[in-house]
């Protein structure tokens, strides 16, 4: 069974169409990223899934269920993009609170708050208010209260928008550490990040699902990715375009080029650029396998 | 970690009220609310409710009373073994649906607005949480109804300690009657907090609602009066008047209307609260 599973999904609200005819399945496991420019139909894509709102058509199924259906109550948690906790009540009390509606007994809920709390780091600020905290401590706490009782499915609206580098790459951490037992759909406008995180890419564009790409994917080894510290742009790739195993050779932004060769024995083609930077006296700042999200989303090829 | 399953129905909905009563008597927004109504009722049963035993019962009063309301419609009321009860029953069956209106408004208002339904919503049904919380303000209500009692209950045992034990008759009688009638107010502003963004919004729109069918029905009854008739039920409110003069097993009858209206109107909020857009 799917973990996930849209047919034909739309959604409009009045006369704008917010989802167009998006079909997709996903299955439990890596985590899934979610991207497209603003208003392209995330959230509401989300909110589906959470079962906030209703399709105007199509179908949905999260592990068999139509989303906010009782069976997937505990099951499915999320970050939601602007939702807040009560300012009136102490962060401890509220999640205590959820913990008990999924079933945990009044110690237990404790014991699952304090669990929780901690993997965001913010264990000290249980008895505190939500007024009492920052934009990015405040996001954490909405965080932790996602995997209260560890669901099968979590989906997390940008969630380390706001965050410091070193509080987003907890966050990103916390993500990795937590996947072998929970599925996460992560919508971000940070590709990098996505990157590091998801495996499978699902990309919406005006409402529509434009592309569903694997980060993994089979055609990675045919290309390389060349960031250069210091070089003669026009001589690089002047150079390489002669190169009888280069099939092409692009630069989409300053210093960075992505190259498509046939896949050689030994590493052939990293040892000859190494000498041809070597030779120019080029500094070279990373050399990858493969594309980057971005130019796999964004590159007409 | 042990697996868990998601509290079923009933205990979800007690686990909610439960939270809600927490709320308001373990936090500063909820203590102030607390205290200003323990202040209104002081006064009332400072001055009319502690006089009542002296008043009620003159020749005067019963006459300027008689000729407000009419004879039939107050006779009951002179009946009644305490006289403080009486005052506390009147008062109580006119004040505590005002009450109900401010203290009920923010069931569902802020916690839409703010987006926390949809932490809500991923742990608990709809409906849970639709009926947790109205079971929550009737708890509340209900605290607030006994505390009034109680310090009724001081008084007459401060005036006379022999009339309290038909004083704890009368209490039951207005407290079960008294929540009766704060069910279906409680239940319009579960409806109208679910759809307002403010718990303002939502008592401007109980005030505007209640306003509303109340000119709506005058009109009627001049131009239509069988169709106002029938109108005049749907109010919630409607049979407060009648209410005055009842004691004792007599008010049951009239219990029906708001029964059938607080049902009515709780399967209106129940279908209205599975379709809104969180």
């Amino acid at each position: 069974m799917s973990l996930i599973s849209c047919h034909n999904v739309g959604k409009s609200y009045g006369h704008k169409r917010a989802l167009d005819q998006v079909s997709f399945e996903l299955e439990a496991g890596q985590a899934v990223a979610l991207v497209g420019p603003n208003g392209a139909g995330k959230t509401t894509l989300f909110s589906l899934l959470c079962g906030y709102i209703c399709p105007s058509q199509g179908e949905i199924h999260i592990l068999g269920h139509h989303p906010g259906s009782k069976a997937l109550l505990g099951k499915v948690a999320a970050l939601p993009q602007d939702a807040r906790l009560d300012p009136n009540l102490t962060i401890e009390s509220q999640l205590v609170l959820f913990a008990q509606l999924q079933g945990f007994n009044k110690q237990a809920a404790l014991v699952e708050c304090e669990r929780v709390l901690n993997l965001v780091d913010l264990n000290e600020i249980a008895k505190h208010k939500p007024l009492a905290l920052s934009h990015g401590m405040s996001k954490r706490v909405s965080i932790a209260q996602a995997l209260i009782g560890s669901p099968q499915l979590v989906l997390l609206d940008e969630p380390t928008a706001g965050l410091d580098p070193a509080n987003a790459k907890a966050i990103r951490e916390l993500v990795r550490n937590q996947s072998h037992q929970t599925t996460f759909v992560i919508s971000s406008h940070n590709l990098d990040e996505l990157e590091k995180l998801c495996d499978k890419v699902l990309y919406l564009d005006k409402g529509i699902l434009n592309q569903s790409i694997s980060i993994k994917d089979n055609q990675a080894a045919h290309y390389l990715t060349l960031t250069m510290q210091e070089c003669d742009t026009e001589a690089l790739m002047t150079q390489l375009s002669h190169w009888p195993q280069v099939n092409s050779i692009k630069s989409n932004q300053h210093n960075e080029f992505v190259i498509r060769y046939n896949l050689m024995q030994d590493f052939e083609l990293e040892n000859q650029l190494f000498k041809l930077f070597s030779s120019q006296g080029w500094t070279y700042r990373t050399l990858q396998r493969g594309r980057t999200l971005e130019d796999k989303l964004f590159s007409n090829e | 970690m042990d697996i868990v399953s998601p509290k079923g129905s009933i205990s979800g909905v007690m686990l909610l009220a439960q939270f809600e009563l927490k709320k308001i008597l373990f936090s500063t927004r909820g203590l102030i609310a607390v205290i200003a109504f323990a202040l209104v009722w002081l006064l009332i049963l400072w001055y009319p409710v502690k006089e009542a035993s002296v008043y009620l019962f003159s020749t005067e009063f019963k006459q300027f009373i008689t000729a407000l309301f009419g004879e039939d419609s107050v006779s009951e009321l002179f009946t009644w073994q305490v006289p403080e009860m009486a005052i506390v029953w009147v008062a109580a069956l006119y004040l505590f649906p005002l009450f109900s209106i401010l203290v009920s408004a923010d069931q569902f208002a802020s916690d839409r607005a703010r987006g926390t339904f949809r932490f809500l919503t991923l742990r608990t049904s709809r409906n849970t949480l639709f009926f947790g919380r109205f079971t929550g303000y009737l708890l509340i209500q209900a605290l607030l109804l006994l505390l009034t009692l109680f310090a009724t209950l001081l008084l007459v045992a401060y005036r006379d300690i022999s009339a309290i034990l038909p004083a704890l008759g009368s209490s039951l009688f207005v407290f079960v009657n008294i929540m009766i009638v704060l069910l279906p107010y409680t239940a319009l502003m579960a409806i109208l907090s679910l759809y307002a963004n403010s718990a303002r919004q939502a008592t401007i729109y109980a005030v505007l609602l209640l306003a509303g069918i109340s000119i709506i029905n005058n009109i009627l009854d001049y131009y239509l009066p069988d169709l106002s008739s029938l109108l005049q039920w749907v109010a919630p409110g409607a049979q407060l008047s009648m209410m005055i003069n009842t004691h004792g097993v007599s008010s049951l009858p009239i219990a029906a209307i708001p029964l059938v209206q607080a049902a009515v109107l709780l399967i209106l909020g129940k279908t209205y609260m599975a379709r809104i857009a969180l």
